[in-house]
């Protein structure tokens, strides 16, 4: 498959009579755009706020971070199955509003978590501080039921990310990059056939109420392990059905922007023939993990592949399927690297997975989420606080009555992610 | 407490089978006890603590029976969260499943590591947290329904 994705930068967010996005900055009339998401009987209010890097402002909690995109050329619409009819996406063009992002926000459940800071220390843990970010904060009826929230929370996300996203289709790209998937016949051509035939296993959260990741509007732990073009993950054929665990979730922009896709893609040809993606889902059922994990090392033995990169969305539960699908790997000679993140406790001195195997010999750490934090009061908070003494990595007394929170890492969203996209890293 | 037998003797003292279910649920979370009370048997452990309920999974691990989900939390880290549940065979193998025990084992280590940290639990959040635990296991019902036998 071949995507030109072009990319308009975003340099600011206003609010305005219109929306648009002229010279770079996004133009934002909230009344047409919030609409449609208060259509849904289950949201009783919900309203924009404007984040710009550097400000004095705390997001929480954070439920997704959705990169605007808009399918210019080429089948299918963005978020297929989810927001755009059912179609194969990943070909034609797509242009993408790059340094900005649709943040939903909000409380779901009274665990939730999330945190962006726009500023200090905290700013420095997540990537998403760095974009302008518009953050959709809303609220559910009262006595609504989690997961239909959790879902009219999810789409109201996704549209407004898309009719955001349709403002960039008639604009110039800033910078146009051409990605392109071979086909498995085209894997063994003749100029490639020294290079490591290398794979990427990405593993999809798959186990319920706010830990559910969709592929093609299809909920991940109904499927069977299967292959996906790396542009229809570009495309948006993957989206975030997870509000928990901040630091390790996988939002919808971080399937967008997927670092491990984009990384291979990069060295393709040149130092590896990066040959496909499998995706698989992280379910409860024990026997689901050992087929799902059977069913991943069947198809990368079916792409012929010498070697496999694994990544992994959660903790403790997950860790399970990991290792399964590390080992099967590496059974059959498949060389397996696995990027996790770590839960070693605050001193860094506990077990780090909650599974483990001496096959799993080459792991990439997003970090210990364990570590403590203390972040710096700020003089704006889009959503609430409520939650923060009770997120994961917060606890009581986490808030401090100056406005500070001393919490772990794990509190701050995207602060340990394990696909590696994030600030944390040891060279 | 226990709710629920897998069979009674009726007033004439015939034995009575009132779950047909495959499985059982351990648990210390009402909310799955009251739930799916009427589709398995439950081992509910009223006021019980995580650990409790994993020591129950790993007793019944030694008496043959075998581990059918998880016994981790999914992305709710163990120190976080005071609700478990796991779902365990009715039937019993030949031998101890060493899967199963492993599982147990090594869940039991996480939760003891959990052991030091800040307590995080508050009352007002108790019904959310029993809600994404009956969440959990009700995403495996329909794989161990979809089967005739475990």
């Amino acid at each position: 498959m071949k995507l030109e994705v072009g990319y308009i930068d975003i340099k600011g967010i206003r609010f305005g009579d219109y929306n648009a996005v002229e010279d770079g900055i996004l133009i934002v009339n909230p009344e047409p755009l919030l609409e449609p998401v208060l259509e849904d009987p289950l949201i009783k209010s919900a309203h924009f706020e404007i984040a710009t890097p550097g400000e004095s402002i705390r997001i929480t909690p954070v439920k997704d971070v959705i990169e605007p995109r808009v399918k210019v050329e080429g089948g299918g619409g963005v978020f297929p199955g989810m927001v755009s009819k059912v179609d194969t996406v990943g070909s034609g063009k797509t242009h993408v509003l790059r340094g900005m992002a649709v943040v939903t926000a909000g409380p779901i459940v009274g665990f939730q978590e999330g945190i962006i800071d726009m500023t200090g220390i905290g700013a420095d843990y997540t990537p998403f501080s760095k974009l302008h970010n518009l953050v959709l904060v809303m609220e559910p009826v009262e006595d609504f039921k989690q997961h239909e929230y959790e879902a009219a929370a999810r789409l109201a996300g996704l549209r407004t990310a898309a009719a955001i996203g349709e403002l960039a289709r008639e604009l110039v790209p800033d910078e146009t990059v051409v990605y392109e998937t071979p086909t498995i016949a085209e894997t063994f051509k003749e100029e490639w056939k020294d290079l490591p035939r290398v794979g990427y296993v990405m593993m999809l959260q798959s186990q319920g109420l706010l830990h559910d990741t969709y592929v093609y509007g299809v909920d991940a732990k109904r499927t069977l392990s299967t292959l996906i073009s790396a542009t229809e993950v570009m495309d948006g054929a993957i989206v975030s059905g997870n509000c928990v665990s901040a630091c390790d979730k996988n939002t919808t922009y971080h399937h967008q922007n997927n670092p491990v896709i984009h990384d291979l893609l990069a060295v393709h040809g040149k130092k590896i023939n990066f040959v496909g993606t499998i995706i698989t889902n992280e379910n409860v059922y024990l026997d689901d993990k050992i087929r799902s994990s059977d069913w991943t090392s069947k198809m990368a033995r079916y792409l012929s592949l010498d070697a496999a990169i694994i990544t992994q969305e959660g903790f403790g539960n997950p860790d399970t399927d990991l290792i399964m699908n590390c080992t099967k790997l590496e059974k059959q000679g498949i060389k397996t690297v696995i990027i996790t993140d770590e839960y070693a406790g605050q001193d860094g001195k506990s077990q780090s997975l909650a599974d483990a195997d001496e096959l799993a010999n080459a792991v990439v750490t997003g970090g210990n989420a364990n570590e403590v934090v203390v972040l710096p009061p700020l003089d704006r908070v889009i959503g609430t606080l409520d939650y923060v003494d009770t997120v994961a990595g917060g606890h009581a007394g986490s808030l401090r009555p100056d406005g500070s929170i001393e919490a772990e890492l794990q509190i701050i969203t995207g602060s340990t992610n394990e696909m590696g996209f994030n600030r944390m890293s040891a060279r | 407490m226990i709710i629920g037998e897998l069979w009674r003797l009726t007033p004439g003292g015939e034995q009575e089978t009132l779950h047909t279910s495959k499985f059982q649920i351990v648990t210390n979370n009402p909310m799955v006890a009251e739930a799916l009370g009427e589709r398995c048997h439950i081992v509910f452990l009223e006021h019980g603590s995580d650990r409790d309920v994993i020591e129950t999974v790993r007793d019944l691990v030694h008496r043959h029976h075998r581990v059918l989900t998880a016994p981790l939390a999914g992305s709710v880290k163990p120190w976080e969260t005071p609700y478990r549940s796991v779902m365990v065979s009715v039937s019993k193998g030949t031998a101890i499943d060493a899967t199963s025990l492993e599982l147990v084992e090594f869940a039991l280590m996480v939760i003891g590591q959990s052991r030091e940290r800040l307590e995080t639990t508050k009352p007002s959040i108790d019904r959310d947290f029993q809600t994404v635990d009956l969440s959990l296991i009700e995403s495996a019902l329909p794989s161990v329904e979809a089967i005739g036998r475990i």
